[in-house]
């Protein structure tokens, strides 16, 4: 277990920054690509975003004011990079953001890096439907298994409406699963 | 109950304040039909070798091209030149105002918009922190809450910066 403020001051110190920075990806690499590659879908895309998050992270460090805990800075550093990426992706391909949500989920058919069956497909199918928020929620909760406090410092809103969301989204998902 | 001084024994801080939660989303988990793995998976060794990626873009140097910087600041400067001639030639011809507006325009703009406050600005005016949306659903119990949430989903953009009150949907 890190102590977040003894970290932060270790990375803004350029005598111990490099070393602070290793504990710093040891300690957050996986949480983050899990979370980055729900969003992206594809392996090689979120290890791009991935790698642009931590290069962010290292070249702000000095403007962290300490104001918010440094997880949530950096799963917000982490999602706006993933979702910055994909609206690129899209005007890039002359798509919507919906057209390219239902071709992400195609690709997954041909990913080596996708091992799911029928049902996970589907799930996915299920979440390219949701509106953003929703499905953020949804995963950092269902998959993540992330507190609603957590996922509220992250997304800075209500734990309320996160509730909300979640429960909309979970029903949504089942419905879509079912075939109703 | 009477604590036991001599339990060796410790708890994480926060373990029982989370508990419920993570009881229920077991629960949640263990009766829906959603899949427990999403099927993602990453190649052999990933994680492992993650860090060297990151030390050599931030260790790499940059190659600075300190030879063209003279002729962007030269280039810089004449295009600042050009679009202070412009704007200042723009500038002699006359301004229109408010008041130029007819106001056959005006209501023909609200006519096609509407008020076209969007909710940041309702924001402005309204004090939402006062008000809960379900202070309203609660006085018309014949509402129900869920097609109430269901409402709310199609028609706002934004469902989580409304004041919800969040016991409801546990």
């Amino acid at each position: 277990m890190i102590v977040e403020e003894t970290l932060v001051s270790e990375l803004k110190n350029t005598q111990t920054q490099a070393k602070a920075f290793e504990v710093l990806v040891n300690t957050y690499k996986e949480r983050l690509y899990w979370h980055v590659r729900r969003i992206v879908l594809n392996h090689d895309d979120a290890d791009d975003v991935l790698q642009n998050t931590f290069i962010k992270v290292y070249r702000s460090i000095d403007g962290f004011k300490g104001e918010s805990k440094l997880y949530s800075w950096l799963y917000r550093i982490a999602t706006n990079e993933a979702l910055t990426f994909l609206k690129q992706k899209s005007r890039k391909l002359g798509v919507t953001s919906e057209e390219l949500q239902t071709k992400l989920v195609a690709n997954l058919e041909a990913d080596v890096y996708f091992e799911g069956e029928e049902i996970q497909l589907k799930l996915q199918e299920a979440l390219a439907t949701l509106p953003e928020k929703q499905k953020l929620v949804f995963n950092m909760k269902y998959y993540q298994e992330m507190k609603y406090e957590e996922i509220s410092d992250v997304l800075e809103t209500s734990v309320g409406g996160l509730k909300a969301s979640y429960h909309l989204a979970v029903k949504k998902i089942e419905t879509y699963l079912r075939g109703d | 109950m009477k604590q036991n001084h001599k339990n060796p024994h410790k708890a994480p801080e926060g373990y029982f304040d989370s508990f419920n939660e993570r009881l229920m989303d077991k629960i949640v988990k263990e009766e829906s039909i959603i899949p427990k793995n999403d099927g993602f998976s990453v190649p052999d060794l990933y994680f492992e070798t993650f860090n060297d990626k990151i030390t050599n873009r931030t260790t790499s140097k940059v190659v600075r091209l300190h030879s063209y910087r003279k002729y962007y600041y030269a280039a810089a400067s004449i295009a600042a030149i050009t679009l202070l001639a412009f704007f200042l030639s723009q500038n002699n011809e006359t301004e229109f105002g408010f008041e130029d507006l007819a106001t056959a325009e005006i209501d023909a703009y609200f006519e096609t918009n509407g008020l076209g406050l969007s909710s940041y600005e309702l924001a402005e005016v309204v004090d939402f922190e006062a008000i809960s949306v379900l202070d309203i659903t609660q006085e018309e119990n014949d509402i129900e809450e869920e097609l109430i949430l269901d409402y709310l989903d199609e028609n706002v953009d934004e469902l989580e910066y409304l004041n919800l009150e969040y016991e409801k949907f546990e």
